[in-house]
């Protein structure tokens, strides 16, 4: 691990931390936007090993997340952690989660000497950039928390990308810690296949168990021999308690007993990414108490789950950026607004490359369920007319609900806002670039 | 329309393994369609554990996207009587609409980016292959003319125009026609296989397509021809279906159309 780092590489080192440096405070400055990649493609340029030499100088360890669902949530938890127990963390906090954004966080963190100011390493990592920064990085501990379908037309088939992992994953030393999600089938397979030290989180909580699989389901068959699973039980989407009858092919063990975890925020999903950090935590040395302390006392991560308070109403903003996300909060929303009789909710679907430039998902999520609710459903984004066309399939004659087409995405806000009774929490559930237009809009207050 | 209560019943192809790609939303299209024609509508899952008897009493057919292994399981189960069954249909004119995954099962067989040779039903002439892990997959938005001779006829007369498709296409696998028609002429996007411009085929009254979106949403006339064709043939008389509002779908299509640098006559 302790790799000594030559004296000339280092002065090549320093060199490209201060050139990437200085262009990110250039940059900063001149507000060109960019700040969270264009460090390190500049740092990466000047030291093709950049990445390499500035994470395996973190003696805590570093950790890499992969997982299609809740990556920045739990690694923001994660940090949370650490830092409680005093550790200094450098972590790509701005979900820049390709080759560059890792080397940027690396470089916020490190002096003009090329040494780095931290003690772990956490980074949130693009499932297709896993295979090729894993040669880069000896990470101590891998976290994967979920494969669902995301951005097919950047990723292909949820197989291939848990066959490359393994294939990635293969050569890295046996101490090396894969901590993993047992309740999803392809990563409990993943499991199996490694030869490296792999323990599992899970939930063991029945009463939360769904009526009946959801269509947007990518791995109800055994991944080793293809026979459909047996569910005791399915929590989202494929993620439950399963058994192959055919091969005996099981769900993990687990290793924290979830009913005696609290969770952070609402939803099931961060039941589960309260699970992974703490689990991942106490792999690496952390005392449960200090855990506990910190889930306590964390704060929603960047957006994803944000409440704010707009012009004397309530908004909270829930990001949904893949069938899976999109449905467990179409699931969240309707338990809040239970005993609500006319909720309001805006839906905004964007095509840009950070949100996957195939929007024929939104045919796989159950948007009948919110439908059903009634009340308003305002739409907008780049693909606002595919987005109402979806919601005016979901019409169910004996659950009438309202819909406005919103293009403009300010007007959309503003409309929303208007709909939404006093005293209620308006609802938004944009894609990955939707969300950052939203905040610019609700941060900037340039709707009011 | 006659006859006084007419039912439409949707056999749909391995729903939990045939749905990568958004694909349920041409089963959603149908149904809700039909029904606001005040049309009753059953949605048959023809799968696993589906009877082959369920494969014969079909109106009309759906077929979604997999991926690589769930097709294999796909046309573990496909064999036999079940095979049978869905040739008799197409080849009796039933109506369907395949797309992605779907068409390459119809064909002679499928070659995937790794492992064996899938053989297909070998109703459409035409084989499909993937070029291996590495080759780029054809994605991005695709816009077509359909040329189909029937079909092409058909919709030029009730849109008095040519008709165009609008949809999206992600595949890994190249589809290399025999003898089988095309269904349309690529105008935007790759195809079949992105070199001899076509895109689909058709077969019977059947579509196969690579492009997905899904297809009948965004080009509700070709939904509604699907629908128009079971009623007529299983009542054997000639049915005309009422219009809908239609103006988000137009409004969709404007957008795209617009996005393309294209104004979609
Ligand atoms: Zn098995």
């Amino acid at each position: 691990m302790a790799i000594k780092i030559q004296w000339a590489d280092r002065l090549r080192l320093s060199l490209a931390v201060l050139a990437a440096n200085t262009i990110a405070a250039m940059v900063r400055v001149l507000r060109l936007g960019a700040a969270s990649v264009l460090p390190g493609t500049i740092a990466s340029r000047i030291h093709p090993r950049a990445l390499a030499l500035l994470a395996s100088q973190a003696q805590g360890g570093v950790v890499l997340i992969v997982g299609t669902n809740g990556k920045t949530t739990t690694s923001a938890l994660l940090k949370t952690i650490l830092e409680r127990q005093e550790w200094r963390v450098a972590h790509n906090a701005a979900g820049a989660n390709l080759e560059n954004g890792l080397i940027t966080a690396l470089l916020a963190n490190t002096s003009f000497t090329g040494k780095l100011n931290a003690d772990s390493i956490i980074l949130e990592v693009d499932e297709n950039v896993l295979p090729k920064v894993l040669p880069q990085i000896q990470p101590q501990y891998i976290l994967a928390l979920n494969l669902f379908r995301d951005q097919l037309d950047r990723y292909g088939e949820v197989d291939i990308i848990s066959q490359r992992w393994q294939k990635a994953i293969a050569p890295l030393p046996a101490a090396t810690t894969i901590i993993l999600n047992a309740d999803d089938p392809t990563l409990g397979y993943l499991g199996q296949k490694l030869t490296q030290k792999v323990v599992f989180f899970g939930l063991n909580e029945p009463e939360n168990y769904l009526d009946e699989i959801p269509h947007a389901v990518d791995s109800i068959y055994c991944p080793s021999c293809g026979h459909p699973l047996t569910y005791q039980g399915v929590y989202l989407s494929h993620l439950g308690d399963f058994h192959c009858p055919s091969c005996g092919f099981k769900r993990g063990d687990l290793a924290v007993n979830s009913s005696e975890w609290p969770q952070i925020l609402i939803g099931l999903y961060n039941k589960y990414n309260t699970l992974a950090a703490g689990l991942t935590a106490l792999e690496m040395g952390i005392a449960k108490p200090i855990i506990l302390e910190a889930i306590k006392n964390f704060q929603a991560a960047f957006g994803r789950a944000e409440e704010l308070e707009v012009a004397g109403k309530k908004v909270r903003i829930m990001l949904a950026k893949n069938p899976v996300g999109m449905n467990e909060t179409i699931r969240t929303v309707n338990e809040i607004n239970r005993d609500r009789p006319s909720p309001t909710t805006l839906m905004i679907l964007n095509d840009r490359t950070p949100d996957g430039t195939d929007v024929s998902w939104i045919w796989d999520v159950d948007t009948e369920k919110l439908a059903a609710k009634g009340g308003t459903i305002v739409v907008s984004g780049d693909r606002v007319y595919d987005l109402a066309l979806r919601l005016n399939y979901s019409q169910q004659p004996e659950h009438p609900f309202q819909l406005i087409v919103k293009e403009e995405l300010s007007e959309a806000i503003a409309t929303a806002l208007e709909y939404t009774p006093p005293g209620q929490t308006l609802h938004i559930l944009p894609t990955y670039s939707a969300m950052l237009e939203v905040r610019g809009l609700l941060s900037g207050r340039q709707i009011l | 329309m006659n006859p006084e209560k007419p039912q439409l019943t949707i056999g749909w192809l391995y729903p939990t393994l045939m749905s990568t790609y958004g694909d349920r939303g041409n089963v959603i299209c149908l149904q809700q369609r039909a029904q606001w024609r005040g049309i009753e509508v059953a949605v048959i899952p023809l799968d696993q554990t589906a009877s082959t008897a369920a494969f014969e009493n079909i109106d009309l057919l759906v077929g979604g996207g997999a991926q690589d292994r769930q097709q294999e399981i796909v046309m573990r189960d496909l064999r036999g009587a079940k095979a049978e069954a869905i040739r008799h249909q197409i080849a009796g004119g039933t109506p369907g609409v395949f797309t992605c995954g779907a068409p390459q099962l119809l064909g002679h067989y499928y070659e995937p980016a790794l492992g064996q040779r899938i053989e297909g039903l070998g109703l459409f002439d035409f084989v499909s292959k993937h070029p291996g892990p590495d080759a780029r997959r054809c994605i991005g938005n695709v816009v077509f003319q359909l040329t189909a001779s029937r079909l092409a006829a058909d919709l030029t007369k009730t849109l008095g125009q040519p008709p165009i498709i609008i949809g999206f296409e992600n595949h890994g696998g190249r589809t290399y026609l025999g003898e089988v028609e095309a269904l349309g002429k690529v105008i935007k996007g790759y195809g079949n296989n992105g070199e001899d411009g076509m895109e689909g085929a058709f077969y019977g009254n059947a579509i196969a397509t690579y492009s997905h979106g899904p297809i009948l949403p965004k080009n509700p006339f070709l939904a509604d021809w699907l629908i128009q064709t079971a009623l007529t043939q299983k009542y054997q008389q000639s049915i005309t279906l009422s219009p809908l509002d239609d103006t988000l779908a137009m409004q969709a299509r404007t957008a795209m159309f617009k996005r393309l640098g294209f104004d979609g006559k």
